[in-house]
């Protein structure tokens, strides 16, 4: 008895130290969910009182999912998603391993860091310069080598890699940043017991680095996830000259649908659907990490 | 006793200002405007060389002590959002400055105030009609018309002599087979000078000079009723393979530019007045032998496309009279021979006031070479459709437009396109 008072005592106390957090996590997430929710299905244009505005069912959604444009935002957004994350990733990995223990890493840190703290609308429009057909610095290195030029940001085919390789640029630097603090945790221990069993760099790397650095690399694979999932800004500044369906992301369809088209609640529908996929791809990553044990977390 | 008198004084002074503060009404003003057509364009020692918005405003409030103006400067990307959170939040402006387009939504959801009879009969005898046509909504008048634009042929004089050509082309077949011939190419086949450049980045600069070619072949964008999108009929079709056929024949490329114009590589484009600035700034002291300008050329009449910005009450503004009477003040009388609007037209933000008063009062700024000829095709203009949901069916006009010039779909298969997803939306609203 005296024990089960002692324990309501400690729960309500816990509840209590939880309350504000609770509290601004309705407040900020909570109600957002639930209104954008309501509002997906509603035919509302912002003008009106919600109240007023017309009740469509689930119409948006079913709207959306047998239209054109937000299918091909989706897969745009999809292939962006997963190669951006991934070659970034790969790229600063690596990057990491080396600067880790080269000469002068801070200087080299600082280098690679730069683009992370550069506005992408600054990105976007010094990537822009230099994928200019014409006097672009691409198209000239090209020439150089006596190949064809290419339509960077025009051509359909091309327009959302162009936008990729400059958002993997831009995007190395903070991941690599992570790496660096993650292996800096990893001792030194390891390696040297490694290297009396004979492993080389290589094996090293594979066996004693990737599995200690999962914690570092399961955080970074969902934020960059999360983050291309939502991607808007690069793809905007950069592809507006090309045909649509080639470059427009999610985010760009929502944006454009609800203060161009004024249909907040086709924008909430794509944006509730954005949401169940990022929430999706979240677990998918989270599954696939744990399948194999996370050293350090677990 | 000296004490008291001056604590008395200073009541006195506090209920008298409290007075003269809280008893004035307070007007808010939107506008997109830009600093300097805000503000007034200054030298540089500071005085003022061309009035901006707020010295009018100034002089308003000194006419009348009893009315504030604040005067709310929202760049033109945000404005219809100011607009919109405006509304959900309840922080109305009174006066707005508004786009055409955005007009029949605004209407539609009761937004805009319907103005007093003596400013529509002014409106539909003192504007000319592109002007009015902007600001009719389902028959009516919605507002005070401040600024009309049009689209005409910009074309480098000197490129033209080059190739051999005295004039610019008169109809569109004429430019088509002069677009080549200006156009000069790079070793690797990259086009360093383009005879022809389309406006491309932004829905009205892709739709508008679609729409003159569509005119100009006596096709319809939409019916009357706005029932139906007419993108399939057969003068629809030509206007687009018209546009195609400099794509086919090398006179342009969807890579091109307008914005190296200045830069003295495009021979020929489409464009509206309020890029004379840009031109001035770029050619410099070569402008006047360059630039010239002329009537887009047609298919089978003279034609070009309008669009109207125009002056309007909100519908929940407490000082809805007294707002208008501003409006009346700034854009209607004209006893001095002009408007104040059209004198910030024509003086400072470089725009066709659509006042037929102003028009002729200006003579000095609107008959140079740039403005005159966009002043003479007002009477060709066709203002573009006041249509629900104008925007999102100008976009997608504009998406399948692209998707023709990159040789993705024909001219048929866009526009049919086109037509499909803009007829659902006639459908939900007509």
């Amino acid at each position: 008895m005296k024990y089960g008072s002692s324990y309501r005592k400690t729960t309500l106390a816990g509840y209590v130290f939880l309350a504000p957090a609770i509290f601004f996590y309705s407040l900020f997430f909570g109600f957002p969910v639930i209104f954008s929710l309501i509002v997906s299905t509603k035919r509302w244009n912002m003008l009106i009182p919600l109240s007023k505005a017309r009740a469509v069912g689930f119409f948006h959604y079913k709207y959306l999912l047998n239209n054109e444009l937000f299918m091909h935002s989706l897969l745009n957004t999809l292939m962006y998603s997963l190669i951006t994350v991934s070659i970034s990733l790969t790229i600063a990995l690596i990057l990491a391993v080396l600067i880790n223990n080269a000469k002068f890493s801070i200087l080299w840190r600082f280098i690679y860091f730069t683009p992370v703290v550069t506005p992408q609308v600054a990105i976007g429009t010094i990537w822009g310069y230099l994928y200019r057909p014409n006097n672009g610095l691409l198209n000239s290195i090209l020439k150089l080598f006596g190949l064809k030029p290419v339509y960077w940001l025009t051509d359909p085919n091309v327009v959302l890699f162009s936008v990729m390789i400059t958002a993997i640029w831009a995007g190395i630097g903070g991941s690599m940043l992570i790496l660096t603090a993650g292996l800096k945790n990893i001792p030194q221990d390891y390696y040297d017991a490694a290297k009396i069993d004979g492993a080389g760099p290589f094996k090293q790397f594979w066996y004693i680095t990737v599995p200690l650095l999962k914690p570092t690399l399961l955080f970074l694979t969902a934020t960059g996830m999360i983050g291309a999932w939502q991607v808007f800004d690069l793809p905007f500044i950069m592809g507006r000259n090309a045909p649509i369906k080639s470059i427009m992301t999610v985010s760009w369809y929502v944006y454009e649908t609800a203060f161009q088209s004024l249909r907040m609640g086709r924008a909430s529908a794509g944006a509730f659907l954005l949401f169940c996929v990022i929430f999706s791809v979240t677990l998918i990553i989270l599954w696939i990490f744990r399948r194999g044990g996370i050293e350090g977390y677990e | 006793m000296m004490r008291k008198l001056i604590v008395f004084l200073l009541v006195v002074a506090l209920v008298l200002l409290a007075f003269s503060v809280f008893g004035r009404t307070k007007l808010i003003m939107a506008v997109h405007w830009s600093d300097y057509q805000v503000e007034g364009v200054k030298d540089k020692n500071g005085n003022l060389i061309k009035k901006g918005l707020r010295q009018y405003v100034e002089e308003y409030m000194a006419l009348h002590p009893d009315v504030e103006i604040e005067i709310q400067s929202v760049p033109f990307d945000e404005y219809l959002k100011r607009i919109l959170i405006s509304h959900t939040s309840g922080e109305i402006a009174d006066i707005y400055v508004l786009y055409s387009l955005w007009g029949v939504q605004l209407v539609d959801s009761g937004i805009l105030n319907a103005p007093p009879k003596d400013v529509v009969d002014k409106v539909k005898s003192d504007f000319v009609k592109p002007a009015v046509d902007g600001v009719t909504i389902d028959g009516k008048i919605w507002g005070v018309p401040i600024e009309v634009d049009n689209y005409a042929l910009v074309y480098n004089k000197k490129l033209l002599k080059d190739a051999g050509f005295d004039n610019p082309p008169k109809t569109w077949d004429e430019l088509v087979e002069m677009a080549p011939k200006l156009t000069k190419r790079n070793k690797d086949g990259t086009i360093s000078q383009y005879g022809f450049a389309f406006l491309s980045g932004w829905d009205s600069a892709v739709v508008h000079p679609y729409l003159a070619l569509l005119y100009s072949n006596n096709g319809k964008f939409l019916k009357d009723d706005f029932s139906e999108c007419l993108l399939n009929s057969k003068e629809a079709i030509e206007a687009l393979e018209a546009e195609l056929k400099l794509f086919k024949n090398g006179g342009t490329d969807p890579a091109a530019s307008v914005w190296n114009f200045p830069a003295g590589k495009i021979a020929m484009m489409i464009m509206a007045p309020w890029y004379e600035t840009s031109l001035k700034l770029g050619f410099k002291d070569r402008y006047e032998e360059t630039v010239g300008v002329s009537p887009i050329p047609y298919l089978k009449k003279p034609t070009t496309v309008g669009y109207t910005w125009f002056i309007a009450v909100d519908n929940a503004s407490k000082n809805k009279k007294i707002a208008w009477d501003f409006i009346k003040w700034m854009a209607l009388n004209d006893s001095n021979g002009f408007t104040r609007m059209g004198e910030l037209m024509a003086k400072n933000i470089g725009a066709i006031p659509p006042k037929k008063s102003d028009i002729a009062y200006f003579t000095g700024e609107l008959n140079d070479l740039y403005t005159s000829v966009f002043v003479d095709e007002l009477k060709h203009t066709y203002q573009e459709p006041n249509v629900a949901q104008g925007q999102e069916i100008k976009t997608i006009l504009m998406r399948e437009i692209v998707e023709a010039w990159n040789g993705r779909k024909t001219a048929e298969k866009a526009l049919k396109d086109a037509k499909k997803q803009i007829d659902e939306i006639l459908a939900e609203f007509y």
